[in-house]
C-alpha cells in the first residue's frame, strides 16, 4: 500500500542523512537553490486573515523533517504562514474520520491518489484548483481532479547477485520462475502491483494489463505460494528479508533499492525492467481549517523542481515535475524512477482501476496469502 | 443476601464507573454500531455479508485458535512462575520478580523485532541447533502461525501472572494445613486444593490474555510473515485502509458477541458468585 | 509457610518459564548497541549512538515525561474508578451484576481501532465544546487511556476481592460499621496487593498504548509510544531498543534497592 510506502520513505531519509550521504553542504546547496532560483510568485490573492498555519499529514519519523526542509519552511518563508508536519498517517479511513468529525484538523494530506479519487467522489476532498497548482508541471497523466501528482516510486524486483551470479533476472517471468532461479521470494503484502506482477509473469502484455484480470493474476500467485517466504508490510521488513537471505528475490519499493545496495556492500542489486511505477500526490480536505487557498498555494509551490530535488536527494522519491529530472546528479540517475531511461522499462499503475477495485481485490488477496 | 439495587451506598460507588463510560464510550460506540447497521445501506446486509464472506471466517477461526492456544500457553506459564514468585524462597522469589517485571518494558516492535532475530532460519536458535548437530536443516519457527503464537504468549505471561499472584497471595493457609493435617500429600494437595481455591485467579488471567490477545496485530503481521490475518487486523483494514465502516463495526459488534458469549458461558460454568465473591 | 516451597518439578517449570521471558534480551541488548541504522544486530563495533539520542534528541526526554505524566495519572484515576466499582459489586451484589460488568468490560473486547475511532469522535466532540480534554491534548489522552485500561483494573480488583472472606465483612456489618468504614478499614486493608497489580497494570498498559492514542493525538501530545511510532509500521530506529534497555536497568535497580533497603533494616 503506497502509504506503508510513504511512511518508508521517511525513515530512508534518516537513515541517508545518518550515513552522511546527504552532507550539510549539499544541503546548503540545496537551501541556497531554493531560495534563490525559485521562481514562484506566491501574493495572497485575499486579505483573509483566515490561514494562520497549514497542517500536512505525512507518514512519520523523517519524513516529518524531509516535508518540512524541503517545502514547509521556504513556504513559510514566502507567505509568513508556517506550515506544521503530522506524521500519523493519512489512510484513507482516517481521512474520512477527519472529515466527517465535522471540524477537521488536518489540512493537506500525502495520500494514495485513488483513495482521493475515492474520496473525493464521496465529497470528502477538494477539487484541485487548477488555476492556482500548474498542470504543466505534472507529467501527462498524474494531475487528477482530487489528487496534485508529488513525487514517484516503483515496486522493482530485487535479488541476490551472489547467489544467481552473471544471471540477472530480466523481469517478471524470471521471478516467478523458481527453475531457473531457486530460492524463496517476498511479496508486497498490501497487493498493490502484485497483480500486475503475476499477470506480467504469466505473459500479459504491459499495454493489455488494464482491467486487471484479478482471476488470472490470484490463480498465479496461489500457485506460487509455497515459495514465499513472506509478504512484507514495510519497507525495512522487505530490506531484511533479504539482507538476512531469507528472500533471494524480493519486489519492493526503488526508494529501500539504492539502501539495501549499500547495505548488502552491492550483494543485493535491483533491476528497472517490468518495475511498477506508482505515483504520490497531495490532497487537500474539504472544510480544512486553513482554508482551500492557501492550500492550494502550498501544492503549487511544491511543485518547484529544486524543492522536489530535495525530496529526491533524502527520500529516494522521483520528481513530480519533468523540469527536475535535469538536477538529479548523473550518479543518482539510475536511483530515480522517473528518469527518462528508467522509466521507459516500467509500467504505470492505474489508478482509476485502483479507485474502483481495490478492495475488493485486497480482500481476495488477502484470503489466498493467509489461507 | 439480599440483592440491593438502589442502596445508596451502592449507588455511589457503582455510579462514577458507569457513568464515565457510559459518556465516553457507550454512546459515542452506539454510534459504531449504528453504522453496521446503516451503512452502506440500512439493513442486516452486512451482517448477512459477514457470515458468507470466507475471508471474514477464515480470520474469525484462525484468530480463535490462537488466542485460545495462546491463553493456554500464557495462563499455564504464568501460574509455573507466579507459584514460585508467591511462595519460594527469598532468593526464588527475587529471581521471580526479575523475570516477571523487566519483558514489560520491553516495547512490542523490539520484542517483535527480538523474536524474529532468535527465531529466523539464521537466527540464534536454528545457528545453535545446527552447530550442536541436532539439526541440519532450520526449523521454520518464524514467519509462521508457531512464531507468532510464540510471541503473544511471551507478551501476555506477565498479564496473566498479576491476578494468579493476586489469587495465590490472598490464599488462607489454614485450608492448606488442614488438608496436610488430613494426611494429603504434597502432590494431591498442589491439585486438589491450592488450584481449585486459586481459580478466580485463573480465570481473571484467562479472560485478560484472550481479550488482550484479540486485539494483537503487530506482533502476527510481523511474526506470521504477512499471512496470518487476524480480527483486529481484519478491522484495520476495513476502517482505515480500505474503508468500509459498516462491515468494521460489524465484524466488531460480532466479536463483542461471541466473546460476551463465551465469558458468559464461563461464568455460568464455574459458581456464579466467584467472581464476585 | 515451612513445607509449601515450591518442590522441584516446580521449580524446573518455573525455571523454564523464566528463560522464555528473558530471551529476548539476548536480542534486545545487543541491538541498542548497534552502529547501524536499522534494527540489526551489530557485526563488529558497538555503538552508543543511540543512547546518545536520547540525550540529544528533545522529542525523546519530552515524550516520554509525557507518557509518564498521562500513565500516572490515568493508572490512578482508573484503579480509584476500579476500586469503587469493584467494592460496589462485591459489597452490594446488585441485580444484573453480570450485565454491569460485561458494560464495564465493554472497552476491554471492543478492538482497539473501533476504540481509536470511538474516541475519536468523543474527543472532538470535547473540543468543540469545551477544549481542555479535547482531540491532541494531554487530558484528552489521559481520558482515553483511563477508558482502555478500566476494565483491566477491574478484573485485577474482583479477583483479590474474591479471595476476601466474607465474614469478616459480615462481622463489622454486625457490629454496625458504615459502608464507608467497611470499605476502609475492612475490605481496602485486605486488597491491598490486589490494588498495587491493578495500578501497575493500569500504568504498563497506558505506557504502552499506540493504538487509541495514535489516532487522538496529531502535533501536540506526543506520548512515547508516538514517537516511536509516527505512523511507521516498522519504525526500525534502535533508539527504542535503547529506551528498553534504560527502563530494564532501572527495574532491575529498583526491584535490587528494594532488597537491599530490607536486608538493612535487620531480619525480617
Amino acid at each position: 500500500m503506497n502509504e506503508a510506502f510513504q511512511k518508508d520513505c521517511l525513515e530512508i531519509l534518516a537513515e541517508k542523512v545518518k550515513r552522511g550521504e546527504i552532507t550539510r553542504r549539499r544541503f546548503a546547496q540545496l537551501a541556497a537553490m531554493l531560495v534563490a532560483g525559485a521562481p514562484l510568485a506566491l501574493r495572497a490573492t485575499h486579505a483573509s486573515a483566515q490561514a494562520k498555519q497549514l497542517v500536512f499529514v505525512n507518514w512519520g519519523g523523517d519524513a516529518v523533517t524531509a516535508y518540512d526542509k524541503a517545502y514547509g519552511q521556504p513556504f513559510e518563508k514566502e507567505t509568513g504562514i508556517p506550515v506544521k508536519q503530522d506524521g500519523s498517517g493519512p489512510t484513507e479511513g482516517a481521512i474520512t474520520a477527519q472529515f466527517k468529525s465535522g471540524a477537521p484538523s488536518w489540512d493537506i494530506v500525502d495520500a494514495d491518489p485513488f483513495s482521493a479519487i475515492t474520496l473525493g467522489k464521496q465529497g470528502m476532498i477538494e477539487e484541485i484548483d487548477y488555476q492556482v497548482v500548474d498542470k504543466n508541471k505534472m507529467r501527462p497523466g498524474f494531475g487528477w481532479d482530487y489528487a496534485a501528482s508529488s513525487y514517484f516510486y516503483s515496486y522493482v524486483i530485487a535479488y541476490d547477485s551472489e547467489k544467481y551470479g552473471d544471471q540477472a533476472p530480466t523481469g517478471m517471468a524470471d521471478f516467478f520462475d523458481v527453475q531457473k532461479f531457486p530460492g524463496k521470494r517476498a511479496l508486497y503484502k498490501w497487493g498493490s502491483a502484485m497483480w500486475e506482477a503475476a499477470l506480467l509473469a504469466d505473459g500479459v502484455e504491459p499495454e493489455k494489463l488494464y482491467p486487471l484480470d484479478l482471476k488470472r493474476a490470484h490463480d498465479k500467485i496461489a500457485a506460487f505460494k509455497d515459495n514465499v517466504i513472506a509478504y512484507w508490510g514495510g519497507g525495512s521488513e522487505s530490506q531484511s528479508l533479504l539482507l538476512d537471505g531469507e528472500a533471494s528475490m524480493a519486489i519492493i519499493w526503488s526508494t529501500r533499492g539504492s539502501l539495501i545496495e549499500q547495505d548488502s556492500g552491492g550483494r543485493i542489486k535491483f533491476i528497472w525492467d517490468q518495475g511498477l511505477l506508482s505515483p504520490g500526490a497531495m490532497a487537500v480536505i474539504k472544510g480544512n481549517p486553513g482554508g482551500r487557498d492557501t492550500a492550494m498555494k502550498f501544492i503549487a509551490s511544491a511543485q518547484d523542481p529544486a524543492r522536489q530535488i530535495v525530496m529526491f536527494d533524502m527520500l529516494g522519491q522521483g520528481p513530480a515535475n519533468p523540469a527536475a529530472d535535469a538536477l538529479v546528479p548523473e550518479d543518482k540517475k539510475r536511483f530515480n524512477p522517473v528518469d527518462p531511461a528508467n522509466a521507459s522499462k516500467q509500467i504505470a499503475l492505474d489508478m482509476e482501476w485502483y479507485s474502483e477495485h481495490y478492495g475488493p481485490a485486497l480482500d481476495e488477496y488477502t484470503k489466498i496469502i493467509s489461507a | 443476601m439480599a440483592a440491593r439495587f438502589l442502596h445508596p451506598g451502592a449507588a455511589l460507588l457503582l455510579a462514577p464507573l458507569l457513568v464515565l463510560l457510559g459518556l465516553a464510550y457507550g454512546i459515542p460506540f452506539l454510534g459504531v454500531v449504528k453504522w453496521s447497521f446503516t451503512l452502506p445501506e440500512p439493513g442486516l446486509g452486512q451482517y448477512r455479508a459477514l457470515l458468507t464472506d470466507p475471508l471474514v471466517q477464515s480470520v474469525f477461526v484462525r484468530t480463535f485458535r490462537i488466542c485460545a492456544l495462546v491463553t493456554l500457553a500464557a495462563v499455564a506459564a504464568a501460574y509455573a512462575i507466579a507459584y514460585v514468585w508467591v511462595r519460594g524462597t527469598p532468593g526464588q522469589r527475587l529471581a521471580a520478580e526479575y523475570c516477571i517485571l523487566v519483558p514489560f518494558w520491553i516495547s512490542v516492535l523490539t520484542r517483535a523485532f527480538g523474536w524474529v532475530a532468535l527465531l529466523s532460519n539464521q537466527g540464534l536458535i536454528n545457528t545453535w541447533l545446527r552447530a550442536t548437530g541436532v539439526l541440519s536443516e532450520p526449523l521454520a519457527l518464524v514467519r509462521n502461525e508457531f512464531g507468532v503464537v510464540v510471541g503473544m504468549t511471551h507478551f501476555l505471561i506477565p498479564f496473566a501472572v498479576f491476578p494468579i499472584a493476586s489469587a495465590m497471595r490472598a490464599l488462607d493457609e489454614r485450608v492448606l494445613l488442614a488438608a496436610r493435617g488430613m494426611g494429603a500429600g504434597r502432590t494431591r494437595i498442589f491439585w486438589a486444593v491450592f488450584v481449585p481455591m486459586t481459580m478466580p485467579g485463573v480465570i481473571g488471567a484467562a479472560l485478560i490474555v484472550f481479550v488482550f490477545a484479540l486485539g494483537f496485530f503487530i506482533t502476527p503481521a510481523i511474526l506470521g510473515g504477512g499471512r496470518s490475518v487476524m480480527v483486529a487486523e481484519l478491522v484495520y483494514l476495513r476502517i482505515f485502509q480500505s474503508p468500509d465502516w459498516g462491515l468494521g463495526a460489524a465484524i466488531s459488534i460480532t466479536l463483542v458477541v461471541i466473546v460476551g458469549a463465551l465469558s458468559a458461558a464461563l461464568f455460568r460454568y464455574l459458581r456464579p458468585s466467584q467472581m464476585a465473591g | 509457610m515451612n513445607g509449601y516451597r515450591p518442590g522441584p518439578v516446580a521449580l524446573l517449570c518455573a525455571l523454564l518459564v523464566a528463560v522464555f521471558l528473558l530471551m529476548p534480551l539476548l536480542a534486545v541488548v545487543p541491538v541498542s548497541f548497534t552502529p547501524s541504522r536499522m534494527l540489526s544486530m551489530p557485526t563488529g563495533a558497538l555503538s552508543l549512538r543511540h543512547y546518545r539520542t536520547l540525550v540529544d534528541d528533545p522529542r525523546w526526554l519530552d515524550s516520554i515525561l509525557l507518557s509518564l505524566r498521562v500513565g500516572i495519572v490515568s493508572s490512578t484515576l482508573a484503579t480509584l474508578f476500579a476500586l469503587a466499582f469493584g467494592l460496589g459489586i462485591w459489597m452490594f451484589r446488585p441485580r444484573f451484576t453480570a450485565a454491569l460488568v460485561g458494560f464495564v468490560l465493554l472497552p476491554m473486547i471492543v478492538p482497539p481501532v473501533v476504540s481509536a475511532i470511538t474516541l475519536y469522535f468523543l474527543l472532538t466532540s470535547l473540543s468543540g465544546i469545551g477544549g481542555f480534554a479535547g482531540y491532541d491534548t494531554w487530558p484528552g489522552v489521559v481520558l482515553a487511556h483511563i477508558v482502555v485500561t478500566v476494565p483491566f483494573a477491574v478484573v485485577l480488583i474482583l479477583v483479590a476481592l474474591s479471595q476476601v472472606d466474607r465474614r469478616i465483612d459480615l462481622a463489622a456489618r454486625g457490629l454496625g460499621a458504615s459502608t464507608w468504614e467497611r470499605a476502609t478499614k475492612i475490605i481496602i486493608p485486605n486488597i491491598k496487593f490486589g490494588i498495587l497489580t491493578a495500578w501497575l497494570l493500569s500504568f504498563v498498559l497506558s505506557w504502552e498504548e499506540i493504538g487509541v492514542t495514535l489516532f487522538i493525538t496529531s502535533v501536540n501530545a506526543i506520548t512515547l509510544p508516538r514517537l516511536m511510532w509516527m505512523g511507521l509500521r516498522d519504525n526500525i530506529d534502535p533508539a527504542i531498543a535503547a529506551i528498553s534497555v534504560i527502563l530494564i536497568l532501572i527495574t532491575v535497580t529498583v526491584l535490587t534497592a528494594r532488597i537491599v533497603w530490607r536486608r538493612a533494616r535487620g531480619p525480617a
